[in-house]
């Protein structure tokens, strides 16, 4: 298995996350992607593998893979909501707009000066797509579960690039990023709970009382 | 050595203390508690910032801790928001206690999160690597979600909801440009733990990369603009100070916006280096800064409810902020100068708004007229705050914006000149249109006149009277903190600041 494989497998699961009509689909894909990217540092520096990287990829792992989605069907579950993702684009528009961003992404990864230093020519690319994948996800879904897988997979992209790219990131600076994730989703989760039980949905866009 | 150990006390005496509320058994201890542990916080910052301002730049733990005149500026003005709000949340939960809306677990959490809020912040001045700041910026937006909502209610849930959301995206932008400055430095050999540094950045800006730089620093500027409110990504900002707490208003409005804006100054000089002094980056936050100062200037003539109006206020004062950062030279100390006015002014403002409208239980503007009668102290507070934001001469505000003029006229921006009277000329219009009913109006509803006791008195007394006197004088010892801090911003050598300082032309 080499990087390049799981950077293929990683635009697929945006891919699938945007097709997708179940939450429970998006959570499981959400944390698919999670686990892969947990490897992507192991594969990336293969001979540089001291134990901070190899617990890292392990954290990371644990914490996308493992956590988030028992956080998010935790939120879910408490919600009973029907488990439809209710998007404003619609499933065939999306995947026409997932496919317009990741040609955007290999023209605009190849013209930065980035693809000398990264690792794998996809990388940039791929860290690029899956921002802009969370981004839309944010934007065109109306659960905030939904919201909130958004800014995972843009969280994710961002963690690619910085895999790829920055070799020698410090080890304190990355606990606290991955410290901050953890913490960004349970807050997220926790919100949605209120949420929740004050409103009896948790639709984001019928949050509107706020105007002005 | 002792001074090192001070740059760790300020972290870890609010994280103590956070934790320490969160287990006593009654409302009052609570807050007392939250009270005392601001104010030695407060009192260890003041010490380490004035130092470094007597003998230069303080750092500790192998360079990762570090404090210079711009960062120890602000945290002198942050310790001393925070001092101002705590003593104000001791007054404005008491209210809140005495008449049953607020429970044991609710004071606890919000003095826990208030403290831990604190440690974050304080974290993003003290950090010399640009990661850890970022790590501080994203900790205070997770840590202050819930002080939206201390009292849970639809609006609040929505309010933190946006908040969370807008910043979470807002704040990982700049982590993506965090990234990019790291990837620019590779010509520089730096070793892991140094890659980040600033103080190993900032000497050897030139020969970094500029095309990354460039992309880091739009990354950047969108990332923590949007946590600093600056239009168009301050979406967010309108709810969150309605509908937060007075006491957690007056700390976003009056701080928490301007630690987000920092982190972007600690940029400019490395950027500024890395493109050759062209400044293309300060004609960026030009831009922004404007922008900011009209939709503000657009918003606040339709506003109905008081702390909207305050927040549409902040999107302009902080646009103001930015672009006397983006002028350069007069304007960069002008812009730190107007910091600490538009500071000390908003948080009296949230005072004012959160006490009258307990008073009135609405902050509708229309069923808070004749806010005088009722209040006399409070409101003369909300009155002398606003004629203070929209800039009427001798506040201490106009000064900041008058020496921001002065630095467009030096450097014949005149179409930034022109924008920026013609935003301030509206938002003076609307903002007095509100305020004369407000403060004398006929009253919609028969209120009781209450008394303010002592402590609220003096709450509105001091930044006033610092607003005064910081109009009319400059003190020498503040000139020379404010310049220190410019220059670390223009990095260049200690330049006169022109004359408008220090009184009036």
């Amino acid at each position: 298995m080499n990087a390049d494989l799981i950077l293929i497998l990683v635009v697929l699961t945006n891919l699938k996350l945007l097709a997708s009509s179940r939450l429970g689909a998006c959570i499981r894909t959400a944390a698919a992607q999670g686990m892969l990217l947990g490897l992507l540092p192991l594969l990336v520096h293969p001979h540089t593998a001291p134990a901070r990287v190899v617990g890292l990829a392990l954290g990371s792992a644990a914490l996308k893979g493992v956590v988030f989605p028992w956080l998010l069907f935790r939120a879910l579950r408490e919600a009973e909501v029907t488990r439809e993702v209710e998007p404003y684009v619609g499933y065939v528009t999306s995947i026409l707009a997932g496919i317009l961003a990741l040609a955007a992404s290999f023209w605009l990864g190849g013209r930065l000066a980035l693809s000398t230093l990264a690792a794998s020519p996809l990388l940039a690319p791929t860290a690029l797509f899956s921002i802009l994948a969370g981004l839309f996800l944010i934007v065109g879904r109306k659960r905030a579960v939904n919201q909130v897988l958004g800014f995972l997979v843009l969280e994710n992209g961002i963690y690619t690039f910085g895999v790829g790219v920055i070799a020698g990131i410090p080890f304190l600076v990355e606990l606290g990023v991955l410290l901050d994730a953890f913490v960004a989703v349970f807050v997220m989760g926790i919100a949605v709970y209120h949420i929740n039980r004050e409103f009896d949905h948790i639709d984001a866009d019928r949050l509107d009382r706020l105007k002005g | 050595m002792k001074h090192e150990a001070l740059l760790w006390l300020v972290i870890l005496v609010p994280m103590a203390t956070g934790g320490l509320a969160a287990v006593l058994p009654s409302p009052r201890k609570v807050l007392g508690t939250l009270c005392a542990g601001v104010g030695v916080t407060a009192g260890l910052g003041w010490l380490v910032a004035g130092q470094v301002f007597v003998s230069g730049p303080v750092s500790a733990g192998w360079e990762w801790l570090y404090l210079d005149a711009l960062s120890a500026y602000n945290l002198a003005v942050m310790l001393l928001i925070y001092g101002l709000s705590s003593v104000y949340a001791w007054i404005y939960f008491g209210a809140e206690l005495r008449s049953g809306h607020l429970t044991l677990k609710q004071t606890r959490l919000f003095a826990a999160l208030w403290c831990e809020a604190l440690a974050a912040m304080t974290l993003v001045f003290v950090s010399n690597n640009l990661g850890i700041m970022w790590v501080g910026i994203e900790a205070t937006t997770l840590l202050t979600g819930f002080l939206i909502c201390v009292h849970v209610s639809r609006e609040s849930l929505e309010a933190m909801w946006k908040y969370i959301l807008i910043c979470s995206v807002g704040v990982a932008f700049a982590f993506m440009g965090t990234l990019l400055i790291g990837a620019a430095t590779r010509g520089l050999r730096l070793s892991a733990s140094e890659v980040l540094l600033w103080t190993r950045l900032q000497p050897h800006a030139a020969l970094l990369d500029p095309a990354l730089i460039k992309a880091a620093f739009i990354f950047l500027l969108v990332g923590y603009g949007t946590k600093a409110g600056l239009a168009p990504m301050h979406n967010w900002l309108p709810d969150a100070h309605s509908q937060a707490p007075a006491p957690v208003s007056a700390i976003f409005s009056g701080f928490m916006l301007n630690t987000a804006l920092y982190c972007v100054m600690r940029y400019v000089p490395i950027v500024e280096t890395a493109t050759g002094h062209t400044g293309w980056g300060l004609r960026l936050l030009i831009g922004f800064g404007l922008f900011s100062i009209l939709v503000a200037a657009a918003f606040i003539l339709f506003q109905h409810d008081l702390k909207r109006l305050l927040a549409y206020h902040s999107v302009e004062h902080l646009g103001i902020i930015t672009l006397g950062v983006g002028l350069g030279g007069l304007g960069t100390f002008a812009a730190l100068f107007h910091t600490l006015n538009h500071s000390l002014c908003k948080t009296l403002a949230f005072f004012a708004a959160g006490r009258l409208g307990q008073m009135f239980g609405s902050h509708d503007m229309g069923k808070l007229a004749g806010a005088m009668r009722v209040s006399p102290v409070w409101g003369a507070g909300i009155l002398g705050s606003v004629l203070a934001l929209i800039g009427v001469a001798p506040f201490a505000l106009f000064m900041s914006e008058l020496q921001i003029l002065k630095a467009a006229v030096d450097s014949r921006a005149i179409a930034a000149l022109v924008l920026f009277l013609f935003g301030a000329g509206v938002v003076f219009v609307g903002a007095l249109g509100h305020a004369i009913p407000l403060a004398w109006g006929k009253a919609e509803t028969a209120v009781k006149p209450i008394r303010a006791s002592m402590l609220e008195t003096l709450l509105v007394v001091i930044p006033l009277v610092l607003l005064l006197a910081l109009g009319l004088w400059m003190p020498g010892p503040l000139q020379t903190a404010l310049n220190e801090a410019a220059n670390v911003i223009r990095h260049t050598g200690p330049a006169p600041a022109g004359p408008l300082v220090g009184g009036l032309p």
